[in-house]
């Protein structure tokens, strides 16, 4: 009988095993519920001996909160000696956002090897002549809680920090010397040469486009001058760009009267002294270098418009893991107006109401789902992956443009909807749209503010192109003037110049440029809707 | 003026983050400058927590305790399907008259999930605060949730879905969390398995709200023009009608961490995306700040960057110098009571071994002889990090309404600020030693990740056998 259990013990194993094999049970499991024990628990227990962050820490001293409200700040601005501008604003907070606004960019380098910009942004925040290498300049920014960043657009370079402004002075020194007495070793070049080849390559790799596609239709707008010169660095100039280029460029584009020095979050007085201090008294290292052998002046030149065709036949890399199709890329672009132009605020609505995005863009409603583009364009073709309007305003021109995206076989449609769309801005201006997008802009104006680096910017570029700041309030009642007739003028004035067309992705089914131009300014010139939705069936369906 | 298009890199990142790269515990401004965040708690539970900065604009917030850890394998899925549902129009008013109200007040309505946190927040004119509370209080009270609605819905989160798988370094997280907590709630993906998209109903929707959506569960948070004051009235307006069904708030169970792998291999990507954790600490635990510390020690680096030879992180600059690696981002993610601690990098596959053995010499390094001038610049770093990350409305309120909701309170600037000033090499060495040394790491791997070195060979790199 001694069997007996043993048996007994050999059927539960049995039965154990059974339930242990039955796998819809095991997914029954309410997960680690059914965990006994926690063996993490005992091992647990803080080994930093101050109390849970839910806990307030012992011994603090009190602390006097602030309660105040944002006054509405006015810009001061000062002129110094050399010509040089400093401006800034007070604002709420003990951060600071300060930097330096310099009037330099891909659109001044037509007389130099196309890329030096580039260059400077890898080059910038490196090694000064007070600094013997990066690492002692971050580390002179990091006492004061301070970071930094350069950045580029066509007409302008913007070096900025954000750090606590007790360290304002240690800041202006960092951004003067980072300017204007960088070293720009050999060894900094060639990790800069290394960084440009490594974003080719990346930009290359990327299913996402913009970056490419803008340079392209600037190229095809301004063809072979200013704006039409390209922003990322050509693969054949990588290694021709050296020392002695670059120099030469910022000797002559870095200069006192092409520079804004601004900031936000400070007072203005000690920041003028600073400035007088490191930017003037101080010279730049380039003040007794001298460069016989390749002297160019300075591009004053105004850009030419002149629209045309740019395209590129390749195959764009999918969105990894992803079944979206191949897409091919399209941008139309028409010529604008500069900021300074009457018809500035009234172009930014106009491209608020055409507004779009991607088909399947995130976000919940307010990203401008009733805008043209959406109603008019992504939600009625199904096929089409992207229409989104954009507008480039610079000193003495604009760029206003729409890009989309669609399979390589419905390029053909996608390019001629696009431009049809764009004739039509000439059309009836609905009173609810109007006021939509007058309100959009306006909240999008705010909002954009709320961030210290965006008013610093706003400051600087606009300081450095008109001397002074307009407040944001002047901007939201201009905004709030605009009227569908002024709507109608601008796009007439758009359309009635030439088309620019930018193309990359396969290509066989682009419509040629006359088609498109004759889409874009052949409605337009009619300038009524019930005719452009005629010629919209028509051509269409045609292939 | 009016550009949109750039802004500088100044500016926190934000987005897709929010899923697992919550790091921030918050920080503010100068210590004495900032207004006070101000907290009212209703008679049902709900609370009110504003940082009233007088802002011409405004970002207002529910910041609700549930996310796709309550979910069992069965309705898993059900927490993002109702955020998706969200928009798609109420009792009171349609999907489009819904969206038109946002649209012409040029107001941003959104809304995520993630693992332990369920999100509405709007993005206003000041002046148009209380609608886009009454919006926020009729979505998550009156969502119609009609069938025809949840039966578009579903395609619509498919086809997310792939937009998810294109995105890399959330497929890796999903699997690093898939097989760090394997078997519990929080090894489950946030959107669901296909299976659970295609049959969840109106009744686990209804259900879900009903167990969930509880005003002791729910904050509203609100930054820049709000006076909270104002603010309490339309709460109590809005919201005082929810009523607690109190016992069936679900226990949380713990989750079991697992050291363990996962690779999937697939040799026609041109680049392998890794990551490799262990666990980290619930967000209250004190150990948090200097894991925090030992994150931004290891920092983040991508090769475009350049000038890397001087970054203050030593794994950056020997990434830049050997060219070890595309990118790395070290990470510090945190739950009730886990975390994840570790770091995400992308690399040729003939540079995985060696990117592999870099970063174990750095952890080893963190655990045994990290000195004070290293810690000091990473305090330094971390401050700096989480001030200029508070700047705007919407990064504020995100701030307020998860710290709410981690802990209960929102931890003043001046404690942060102490509490990050206290932390020394030494009380690095022990959180590293203590979370870190000896421990088995979870792995996830896509791409061609055959150079990656076995689990034991990485396993057999998280102690020394000397120093």
């Amino acid at each position: 009988m001694s069997h007996v259990p043993d048996v007994k013990l050999v059927f539960k194993r049995l039965l154990s095993m059974k339930s242990g094999l039955n796998i819809s049970k095991w997914r029954a499991r309410h997960f680690s519920q059914d965990v006994d024990r926690s063996p993490k628990n005992s091992q647990k227990g803080s080994v930093t001996p101050l109390p849970p962050l839910s806990e307030p820490m012992p011994h603090l001293p009190p602390v006097a909160y602030s309660t105040s409200k944002s006054e509405d700040s006015i810009t001061e601005v000062t002129v110094l000696s050399n010509g040089l501008r400093v401006a800034s604003e007070k604002k709420f907070g003990q951060f600071c956002t300060a930097g330096v606004v310099i009037d330099s960019g891909p659109r001044y380098e037509v007389a130099y090897p196309n890329g030096i910009c580039h260059f400077l942004e890898k080059l910038s925040f490196g090694a000064t002549h007070k600094f013997a290498t990066r690492d002692v300049m971050l580390r002179e920014l990091e006492k004061h809680g301070g970071i930094c960043d350069c950045q580029g657009s066509r007409d302008t370079t913007v070096y900025a920090t954000s750090a606590d402004s007790r360290g304002l002075e240690a800041v202006t020194q960092v951004l003067a010397e980072v300017t204007l007495r960088p070293q720009l070793s050999a060894e900094e070049i060639e990790s800069a040469r290394q960084a440009v080849a490594f974003e080719l390559e990346t930009l290359s790799m990327r299913p996402e486009q913009e970056t490419i596609l803008m340079d392209m239709i600037h190229s095809a707008a301004y063809k072979g001058n200013t704006l039409g010169l390209p922003k990322i660095c050509p693969k054949e100039n990588v290694h021709k760009i050296d020392r002695g280029i670059i120099l030469n460029y910022l000797k002559n584009h870095y200069t006192p009267d092409r520079m804004v020095v601004a900031a936000v979050g400070v007072e203005h007085g000690p920041f003028v002294e600073y400035v007088q201090k490191y930017f003037v008294d101080m010279k730049p290292t380039w003040h007794t270098d001298h460069f016989e052998k390749f002297q160019p002046k300075v591009d004053k030149s105004i850009a030419q418009y002149t629209g045309g065709l740019e395209q590129e036949e390749c195959e764009i890399p999918l969105y990894p893991g992803s079944d979206l199709p191949e897409l091919s890329h399209v941008v139309i672009g028409l010529e604008s107006c500069s900021h300074g132009d009457p018809d500035f605020v009234a172009t930014c609505v106009l491209n608020m109401m055409m507004g779009g995005g991607g088909s399947f863009s995130a976000g919940g409603p307010g990203k401008g789902m009733y805008t043209r583009l959406y109603t008019n364009v992504l939600n009625r073709y199904h096929w089409m992956f992207n229409a989104t309007a954009y507008n480039h305003a610079y000193g003495d021109t604009g760029l206003f443009c729409v890009h989309s995206a669609s399979p390589p076989n419905r390029i053909y449609d996608t390019t001629l909807v696009i431009a049809r769309e764009l004739a039509n801005m000439a059309g009836k201006v609905g009173d609810i749209e109007l006021r939509r997008a007058k309100t959009q802009l306006q909240s999008m104006l705010l909002m954009n503010l709320e961030a210290r680096p965006v008013v610093f910017e706003d400051v600087g570029r606009q300081v450095l192109a008109t001397g002074k700041r307009k407040p944001p309030s002047f901007f939201i009642n201009e905004i709030e003037k605009i009227t569908a007739e002024d709507i109608n003028r601008v796009a007439q004035r758009m359309l009635s110049g030439r088309a620019a067309v930018a193309a990359r992705g396969r290509l066989a089914h682009l419509p040629a440029l006359q088609e498109v131009q004759a889409a874009v300014a052949g409605a337009g010139a009619r300038g009524d809707g019930a005719s452009t939705n005629h010629g919209r069936k028509i051509n269409l369906f045609r292939n | 003026m009016l550009k949109v298009a750039t802004t500088l890199r100044l500016l926190p990142k934000q987005g897709n983050q929010v899923r697992f790269l919550a790091t921030a515990v918050g920080y503010k401004q100068a210590l004495v400058n900032v207004p006070p965040t101000r907290l009212t708690v209703l008679d049902n539970g709900f609370r009110v927590a504003t940082e009233d900065s007088g802002a011409p604009t405004a970002t207002v917030g529910l910041w609700i305790d549930a996310g796709s850890r309550y979910e069992t394998s069965k309705n898993n899925g059900v927490a993002h399907f109702l955020e998706h549902m969200a928009f798609k129009g109420t009792s009171k008013r349609s999907q489009t008259d819904l969206e038109l109200l946002v649209e012409n007040m040029g107001a941003h309505l959104n809304a995520y999930t993630s693992r332990e946190q369920t999100v509405f927040y709007a993005k206003c004119l000041a002046n148009d605060v209380p609608v886009a509370v009454e919006i926020l209080a009729d979505i998550i009270q009156n969502s119609s949730l009609a069938e025809p609605e949840i039966e578009r819905e579903r395609g619509v989160i498919l086809r997310e879905m792939q937009d998810v798988e294109s995105n890399l370094q959330e497929v890796v997280f999903d699997h690093l969390h898939a097989t760090a907590f394997q078997g519990t709630p929080l090894g489950q993906t946030i959107l669901g398995p296909t299976k659970n998209i295609k049959k969840i109903s109106k009744a686990d929707l209804q259900n879900y709200i009903k167990t969930h959506y509880q005003p002791a569960r729910i904050v509203l948070s609100g930054a820049g023009g709000v006076e909270h004051e104002r603010l309490v009235d339309l709460a109590n307006k809005h919201f005082s009608g929810l009523k607690n069904t109190a016992l069936d708030i679900p226990e949380l169970a713990p989750c079991r961490y697992t050291g363990s792998e996962i690779r999937v291999r697939d040799d026609s990507m041109p680049l392998a995306h890794i990551a490799i954790a262990v666990e980290g600490a619930g967000w209250t635990d004190a150990d948090n700040i200097p894991l925090m510390v030992a994150n931004t020690l290891i920092g983040a680096w991508d090769r475009s960057q350049g000038g890397g030879a001087n970054n203050a992180s030593y794994l950056a600059r020997a990434a830049s110098i050997e060219n070890l690696c595309h990118s790395f981002q070290s990470f510090n993610t945190c739950y009730k009571d886990t975390g994840l601690w570790g770091i995400y990098f992308v690399a040729e596959p003939m540079q995985i071994d060696d990117i592999v053995y870099n970063i174990q010499k750095e952890w080893m390094k963190l655990c045994t002889s990290v000195t004070e001038g290293e810690v000091d610049r990473a305090k330094n770093l971390l401050k700096t990090n989480m001030l200029l990350q508070l700047d705007g409305t919407t990064p504020v309120c995100e701030d307020i309404g998860r710290q709410m909701l981690c802990y209960n309170r929102r931890i003043p600037l001046h404690e942060l600020d102490a509490r990050i000033e206290s932390v020394t090499a030494q009380n690095v060495r022990d959180v590293c030693y203590k979370y870190l040394y000896d421990r088995c790491p979870a792995i996830a791997a896509v791409g061609p990740t055959e150079a990656l070195p076995d689990y034991t060979r990485i396993r057999a790199g998280m102690y020394w056998l000397r120093a």
